[in-house]
């Protein structure tokens, strides 16, 4: 069912989930936009916008703000987070991370994809530093992406621009004056209750239908996920095909950093006195480290490490989960210092073993 | 499930083997605490503020509260356990992990265990079974390599291995070496010497990788089956438990999924360069 109203009433959505709990979302900091808590609704991303193209990410004054290098991730599975002190004669303090009542406000349709391939993924790999805090969380308010970026490809993925289900609420903004609301449950349907809001009529329905058939198109790369997946599973030991795909690349992970399913994880042992403080931090594939064993690495060549990436995210995830690990935000083609496209390497790939060899 | 973290026991150093200059076996009691572990599993070992290493099981006692672990020091944990942990010393331990040999369901059939330097640790548990067990097995094949003779570990209990009823014990070292008088060449090399009913044995298989590719190669040549070959596969480990995403060998966790994997289910990506 959807509700019609405008800027002012995400704004009271915002001020209602406020009285439920801590809200994190997207927030203007300075001259970023962050995920974090939000404490004011001045806060709220409502009047920039946000341009993006492989390597390039700006933001100006406007409307329709896309997203961050940040994501949910970044509060459900924080870069750093303490889980344990150790003292000298092995006496082990667990540190649990609990957060209770918390509201994600303006995630968008990707993001809302990549907490479910995290619940999967940690829900048969039992992760208790997500899950506590995920289970923390009462209420989650979409945004759904009407004007999405060049870099978005949701649409050839499957995860958006528009949402359907394991949401509360979801708006839409078509423009200032014309803000159309989705319920995705009980709790989303007392919000938009408190709110009085109308529902959308036939004309409403039919602008909003209009713009998500747009975005779709304009956020698809024209091939199907199973043409994908065979081409790439084709493509695996093709030494050759991958070097090229990898070329420009630096294994610096500042793709790993900035995609919302990427999970790798390192452990650390940090010495206070006489404890040590063991911290769980992000870790990337495409670095060097992460395979480094003694004597030896098991992807010492960066182009394996490239290739590991893109097969995990569509091949070994979905074996994994049941889902793809690539949610279509396009954040790895953004935040690439040198403008690596995961979209061209997935059309060379195709392009080499699709039609040819079936 | 519980927080992995949490599970750390201390262990106290009872006993300590020096099998070569690099490489220590240090029998370790549990402080007020027991496990129940199986040939193939392992432990996170933890030293204090420097960090945690995966090790198997070198041995495994009935009491449930000792076991061994045969450990050469590399890197930085692990020169840390040769400097800091003696006799007495307290160590930190979490495990058991990880599917271990299918050791229970092999029974009846012949068995054939090829080792290659330290990867003969998490075999020496499977050698101990079959030995107490011995009626339960067919014919039994030991094959083992080292560099050089001074490579070797549990040289004390190679008389006992060569003892077992209707089996072969056969090592290797790489290259000619004064005095040696059993085989010169791979470990790999051994596999045409074994005396077992191809179609009816089972493999377990642990060392290096590429010498386990070379090995399923001779092994596959000489006809043993796909399915009946096993083996315990090595990837950098930070969780043990399926949470840091370390150890992924294509879509398996080798922490949780393995380390032992039966080969025809690993076939396709044990067949490619770092993947
Ligand atoms: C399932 C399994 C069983 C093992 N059993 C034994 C054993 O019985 N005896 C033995 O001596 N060694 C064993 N290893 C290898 C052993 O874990 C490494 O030699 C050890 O981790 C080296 O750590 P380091 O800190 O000394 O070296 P560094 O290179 O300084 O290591 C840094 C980090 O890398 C990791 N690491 C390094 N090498 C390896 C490796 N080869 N495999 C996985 N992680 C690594 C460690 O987690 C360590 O924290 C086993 C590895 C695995 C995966
Ligand atoms: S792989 Fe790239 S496009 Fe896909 S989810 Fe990760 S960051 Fe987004
Ligand atoms: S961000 Fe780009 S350059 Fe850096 S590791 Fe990822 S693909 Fe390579
Ligand atoms: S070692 Fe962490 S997932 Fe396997």
């Amino acid at each position: 069912m959807l509700y019609k109203g405008n800027e002012e009433d995400v704004l009271k959505v915002y001020e209602s989930v406020k009285s439920i709990g801590i809200v994190y979302g997207y927030k203007k900091s300075d001259n970023e936009i962050k995920f974090d808590f939000i404490s004011g609704a001045s806060e709220l991303p409502l009047d920039v916008t946000t341009t993006q193209r492989p390597g390039y990410y700006r933001i100006n004054a406007g409307f329709g703000f896309v997203h961050s290098f940040q994501s949910p991730k970044n509060f459900l599975y924080p870069p750093r987070t303490d889980i344990a002190i150790v003292t000298e004669n092995l006496y082990v303090e667990v540190l649990e991370n609990n957060i209770k009542s918390v509201v994600l406000f303006g995630v968008k349709p990707c993001d809302l994809a990549a907490i479910r391939v995290f619940d999967e993924l940690f829900a048969s790999n039992f992760n208790p530093y997500y899950f506590n805090r995920r289970r923390g969380i009462a209420g989650i308010v979409v945004e759904e992406c009407l004007y999405p970026s060049e870099t978005c490809f949701c649409g050839s993925v499957g995860t958006g621009p528009d949402v359907t289900d394991g949401f509360d609420l979801a708006f839409a903004r078509i423009d200032r004056d014309f803000v159309l609301f989705k319920v995705g449950s009980s709790f989303g349907k007392i919000i938009v209750n408190k709110l009085r809001l109308e529902r959308a009529n036939e004309s409403d329905v039919g602008v909003y239908r209009k713009l998500v058939e747009e975005a779709k198109k304009k956020t698809s790369i024209g091939i199907s996920v199973e043409d994908m997946q065979k081409a790439l599973s084709i493509s695996i030991p093709n030494e050759h095909l991958w070097r090229k795909l990898s070329e420009k690349c630096l294994g610096c992970a500042n793709c790993n950093m900035v995609c919302p399913t990427c999970f790798c994880t390192e452990i650390v042992d940090e010495i206070e006195n006489d404890r040590s403080r063991r911290i769980a931090q992000w870790i990337g594939c495409l670095s060097y480290i992460y395979g480094l064993v003694a004597g030896g690495h098991f992807r010492k060549e960066l182009y394996t490490r490239y290739r590991h990436f893109v097969l995990h995210k569509f091949l070994f995830y979905p074996k994994q989960t049941g889902l793809l690990g690539c949610v279509g935000c396009g954040r790895c083609i953004v935040w690439c210092p040198v403008g690596i496209d995961i979209r061209e390497t997935i059309k060379s790939v195709v392009n080499e073993y699709g039609e040819k060899h079936g | 499930m519980a927080n992995p973290f949490k599970e750390m026991q201390k262990g106290i150093v009872v006993n300590e083997v020096v099998e070569t200059p690099t490489i220590k076996t240090l029998t370790i009691r549990l402080l007020n605490s027991e496990m129940k572990a199986s040939p193939g599993q392992f432990n996170m070992v933890y030293v204090f503020g420097v960090g945690e290493v995966p090790i198997s099981f070198s041995n495994i006692y009935n009491r449930g509260d000792v076991f061994e672990h045969t450990i050469r020091f590399v890197g930085a944990v692990t020169r840390a356990i040769m400097k800091s942990i003696r006799l007495g010393s307290i160590i930190g331990i979490r495990g058991p992990y990880g599917i271990g040999w299918p050791i229970k369901e092999v029974e009846g059939s012949d068995i054939m265990i090829v080792g290659g330097g330290i990867g003969f640790a998490p075999l020496r548990p499977v050698v101990k079974y079959l030995m107490r067990f011995r009626q339960a097995f067919g014919r039994i094949n030991i094959l083992y390599g080292a560099r050089n003779p001074n490579e070797f570990l549990f040289k004390y209990e190679f008389e006992s291995y060569s003892q077992i009823p209707n089996s072969r014990f056969l090592l290797s070292i790489d290259a000619p070496y004064p005095g040696w008088q059993h085989f010169v060449g791979f470990v790999t090399d051994l596999i045409k010497f074994a005396d077992v009913d191809v179609k009816n044995t089972y493999v377990f298989m642990c060392g290096p990788e590429v010498m386990m590719r070379v090995g399923v190669k001779k092994l596959l040549e000489r006809g043993f089956s796909k399915d009946k070959i096993f083996l315990s596969l090595e990837r950098r480990m930070r969780c043990g438990s399926g949470i840091c995403g370390s150890c992924q060998f294509g879509h398996m966790f080798v922490c949780k999924d393995g380390p032992v994997f039966k080969f025809s289910e690993i076939e396709n990506y044990l067949a490619v360069e770092g993947i």
